[in-house]
């Protein structure tokens, strides 16, 4: 079974290289690709110089366009599973195959890594864990599904949903909305405990002061999408 | 509304058609786009032609200066026009997203040719040594 890990990474350089080898310790059977949102520094370089597929986006598109553009690619080259895998090193590894098997199984289509199910690692920030509760909270009434970590990147999917995130994928902010998105096209959706770290060098994509902009953008996202025409089919 | 202004307004319009004009002989605005400023034009010219057009609608809607319901239709207008630019935006934004993707696609695979056209190149090279040698 063909795996691939889509790395999103911008202005990466110095994180890249560990959570390669993070990857190559815990999960060598995967694939691997960074897609590099129009860094400034040596992402690039770096991540060839490791011996790792990059595709290198011309224009910087943000978190969204970056991951999905790795779903494309999934799609093209008919991979069986995808896993978003985060690279700032906040994610490990090692729980990559405990986000697999659920989908091996065929018990799901998605699965999310989430860090509020596992003791321990870095849990976030009391502000942001309110945040991100309010959000679980609103994608539940939405749906009906409940994820806790909603803001989550680290998940793996399957096939269908390959199929489905390479032609439709939300932008900006991305997590919330498509688990949204997939949940009301009926797809299964599972929560896997996971610890994270928290970043090593630069910064979140999410600075402290936008905090409140970010849960508004959000919460009107994700509205909108719910209101919207299904369009695209799981 | 008075002559005075009437007038001006005559010739504001009269500039922003030469202006519409101008715009689309040198292909700067495309024809669907065009379209809502031609139809917002034809209003403003109708509304400045017919005071009396102007007078009903201030009448209907309680408001006491026709001058004042003409500007209100004009905001209205630009509300309008607005709008559909967000949305004109919005689309070539998706546009562009996908532009992008697909640029890095591509240019991934180039680097994936090349890299195998120039080992296939090496090991021809080194059979042919290696064939020379015996």
């Amino acid at each position: 079974m063909k795996t691939l890990i889509i790395i999103p990474a911008c202005n990466e350089a110095k994180n890249i290289a560990g959570v390669i080898a993070d990857l190559r310790r815990f999960y060598p059977e995967g694939d691997y690709l960074v897609v590099n949102d129009c860094s400034t520094d040596e992402t690039a370089a770096t991540v060839r110089q490791l011996g790792v597929k990059c595709l290198s986006l011309p224009v910087n598109l943000g978190i969204g366009g970056c991951v999905q553009a790795g779903y494309r690619y999934a799609q093209e080259q008919h991979y069986e599973y995808a896993v978003q895998f985060d690279g700032d090193g906040q994610h490990k590894a090692q729980y990559i195959r405990d986000l697999l098997r659920p989908l091996e199984d065929g018990e799901a289509d998605m699965a999310v890594g989430s860090r509020f199910l596992a003791d321990g690692g870095f849990q976030s920030t009391a502000m942001r864990r309110l945040g991100i509760k309010f959000l679980s909270r609103l994608i539940h009434v939405l749906c009906g599904i409940r994820v806790s970590d909603v803001t989550s990147g680290m998940r793996a999917v399957n096939r269908k949903m390959i199929q489905f995130f390479s032609a439709h994928y939300a932008q900006d902010y991305p997590e919330p909305e498509s688990t949204l998105a997939a949940a009301r096209r009926g797809a299964r959706i599972v929560e896997i405990p996971v610890q994270m770290r928290e970043r090593q060098y630069g910064e979140s994509s999410i600075k402290p002061g936008h905090a409140a902009y970010y849960i508004a953008k959000v919460t009107l996202a994700l509205l909108m999408s719910n209101a919207e025409k299904e369009e695209g089919e799981i | 509304m008075n002559r005075a202004l009437q007038l001006f307004l005559l010739l504001a319009i009269t500039l922003y058609f030469f202006a519409l004009v101008h715009f689309s002989r040198r292909k700067r605005v495309e024809p669907k786009y065009m379209l809502l400023w031609i139809i917002s034009g034809v209003m403003m010219i109708a509304l400045t032609l017919f005071p009396a057009l102007l007078n009903r609608v201030s009448r209907f809607l309680g408001i006491y200066d026709p001058t004042n319901a003409l500007f209100a239709i004009v905001l209205f207008c630009v509300i309008i026009i607005l709008m559909a630019l967000t949305a004109i935006l919005s689309h070539h934004n998706a546009d562009i997203i996908r532009l992008v993707q697909e640029n890095a696609l591509l240019e991934q695979r180039i680097r994936e040719l090349e890299n195998k056209a120039e080992t296939d190149e090496a090991m021809k090279s080194a059979e042919k040594g290696e064939r020379n040698a015996v």
